[in-house]
């Protein structure tokens, strides 16, 4: 099962955000096939200090949930600030999800 | 375990207000159904609905979507339980719906019994728990402190399903709840009648926001979960609409940290060892799902306080050498702002003066990872925040002159550096809120924080 790197973007069905609460994000990645959603699940791209550098918050703070019966990865940060503060520009969180499109899935 | 037959339960829509087909509505009700639910609130909208007490949903959409489900469930009998009533739960938004149901049982002649289910918390009772050391926080937010607590507008907690059974035994032909478990709409009758938890707690979890798990996503709709004693089956109320194994596997994804461990108010939903099976092309039936009922019963507390007020503006930038040095020069306004603000006799730290700059990193802020130069155009999006509806106008109409006046480098467009799309440009957007309760409070009664009152309607 030796591919070339692929973006993430380009395999997965879904990718979407949303709050979890109004204290933190929860991104979704789900894919149309087991195979492919196996690849990325054991390819590592996916794990927790990688998500925590591209979103700039610390390795403890991120929850990564492999959810092998729908063929999805769930991904869990903390906001920048709650839901609605003075200095939130997403209510709902639906659009943090961009920078995990461009991952490299070997 | 119980030997009664299938429950079955109707989740309206995922929002009421948002909608359902009478096509899927009067199929459910030709097939039989034990209870009409609807969860009638959230709190994605962000703060201000909570705040200012009112729904975020229209008034004459809740107002179709209520009337439909009260005479279905006053002529047929059959209970009815809005969730989260008004949006918010609170004291105006219970209010609100309660008012809406006594116009509709007058408009279409119908009597009833209703329990009206009260959320909104006392700041006394709130202080004498953080005493007792019985509140801590959910998630990344400090300890709840008695300040705090002095500042909020209004907290609400979410009950579990023990209100709601209390509201059905009373006799209740309709029940309107304050803030309220999406999930125990549904799992309050199945469980109070004996039915598994898990798999009440799981039921509902799966069709509170009804349409989202029926495919083609045409918009809301109703479902149906039946629970069995081992199993229950999901499926949509509309006859041409499917629901499948995948799409009701993903559900619990949806606005939860894990899919896996689900909190609840009085325990934990375990649906690792569930199992999903497609048995029609519209049907799915899910087994295994586990309520661990927690050490000591916690419910959510919800609280917001109010910032000021709050106005807004909007404008594009289009001059090449702006849009390169924007950083600088909204800098430079804040500045300019600042100083404007004390010859106002306004202290800078009373209010906020956020500017958004779309196009480069107005979404994602210091997360954003892109970091190439701009395109053609920006979009400009600023806030004011301060202590009165006067103080907030005077500091944007400052901030307004400064964005479309400051100087920069290599400055051309002397007669205005903004193409304002509105007159009026500055956008009053009225009373400014945070979230600033965000914590569990452990109960010895779960009914205690939720009075609930009985009362007769259309009679």
């Amino acid at each position: 099962m030796s591919a070339a790197p692929e973006r993430l973007g380009d395999l997965a069905r879904v990718v979407r955000s949303k709050n979890a609460g109004a204290l933190l994000f929860t991104l979704d990645v789900m894919f149309a096939d087991e195979a492919t959603y196996l690849r990325v699940r054991d390819s590592g791209a996916l794990d927790a200090s990688r998500i925590a550098t591209l979103y700039g918050v610390s390795d403890n703070a991120v929850d990564v949930i492999p959810y092998d019966v729908a063929w999805a990865i769930k991904v869990t940060i903390p906001r920048p600030v709650p839901s609605g503060d003075p200095a939130d520009s997403d209510v709902y969180g639906a659009q943090q999800h961009a920078p995990l499109l461009d991952i490299e899935i070997p | 375990m119980v030997s009664s037959p299938p429950l079955r339960l109707l989740a309206a829509s995922g929002m009421l207000g948002y909608g359902f087909t009478e096509a899927a509505f009067e199929n459910v009700l030709a097939g039989g159904i034990d209870v009409i639910g609807c969860d009638g609130g959230s709190m994605d909208p962000g703060p201000y609905y909570l705040g200012s007490g009112t729904p975020f949903v229209s008034r004459r959409a809740m107002k179709r979507d209520l009337a439909l489900l009260l005479e279905a469930g006053v002529r047929g009998g059959i209970p009815v339980i809005i969730g989260s009533a008004g949006g918010g739960g609170g004291a105006p938004h219970v209010a609100y719906t309660r008012a809406m149901v006594d116009e509709i049982a007058a408009e279409r002649g119908l009597a009833f019994d209703m329990a009206v289910i009260h959320s909104e918390q006392e700041q006394g009772r709130l202080r004498a728990a953080v005493r007792d050391g019985r509140v801590r926080p959910l998630g990344p937010i400090g300890e709840l402190e008695e300040a705090t607590i002095a500042g909020t507008t209004r907290v609400v907690a979410m009950m579990g399903v023990e209100p709601l059974q209390a509201a059905l035994a009373g006799g209740a032909q309709v029940v309107v709840a304050g803030r309220c478990s999406d999930a125990a709409i549904y799992a309050a009758a199945p469980i109070a009648r004996g039915y598994d938890p898990g798999l009440a707690w799981h039921l509902g979890k799966i069709i509170e926001c009804a349409g989202q798990v029926v495919e083609p996503r045409t918009g809301q709709d109703c479902v149906v979960g039946t629970l069995a004693a081992d199993h229950f089956l999901v499926e949509p109320g509309h006859p041409d609409k499917r629901c499948t194994r995948m799409r009701i596997a993903a559900h619990t994804l949806y606005e939860n940290p894990s899919p896996y461990l689900l909190t609840e108010p009085g325990g934990t939903l375990d649906t690792r060892a569930c199992t999903y099976e497609q048995v029609d092309p519209r049907r799915v039936r899910v087994s295994g799902s586990v309520f661990t009922p927690a050490p000591e019963y916690t419910v959510k507390l919800e609280g917001v306080s109010a910032l000021g007020f709050r106005t807004v503006f909007v404008a594009g930038v289009r001059d090449p050498d702006l849009v390169a040095g924007i950083d600088d020069f909204v800098a430079a306004c804040r500045e300019r702002v600042a100083g404007e603000a004390r010859a106002l006799g306004v202290d800078p730290q009373s209010y906020t003066l956020t500017v958004r700059v779309y196009g480069r990193d107005a979404v994602m802020g210091a997360r954003e990872p892109v970091r190439e130069p701009l395109g053609h155009e920006i979009g400009i999006v600023a806030d004011v925040i301060a202590p009165d509806e006067d103080t907030s106008r005077a500091i944007m109409a400052k901030a307004r002159y400064a964005l479309l006046h400051t100087d920069f480098p290599h400055r051309k467009c002397i007669s205005g550096n903004l193409a304002i799309p509105f007159s009026p440009s500055d956008l009053p957007a009225g009373q400014a809120y945070r979230f600033s309760v965000w914590h569990v409070m452990a109960l010895d009664d779960p009914l205690e924080p939720f009075p609930i009152e009985m009362v007769r309607v259309g009679r």
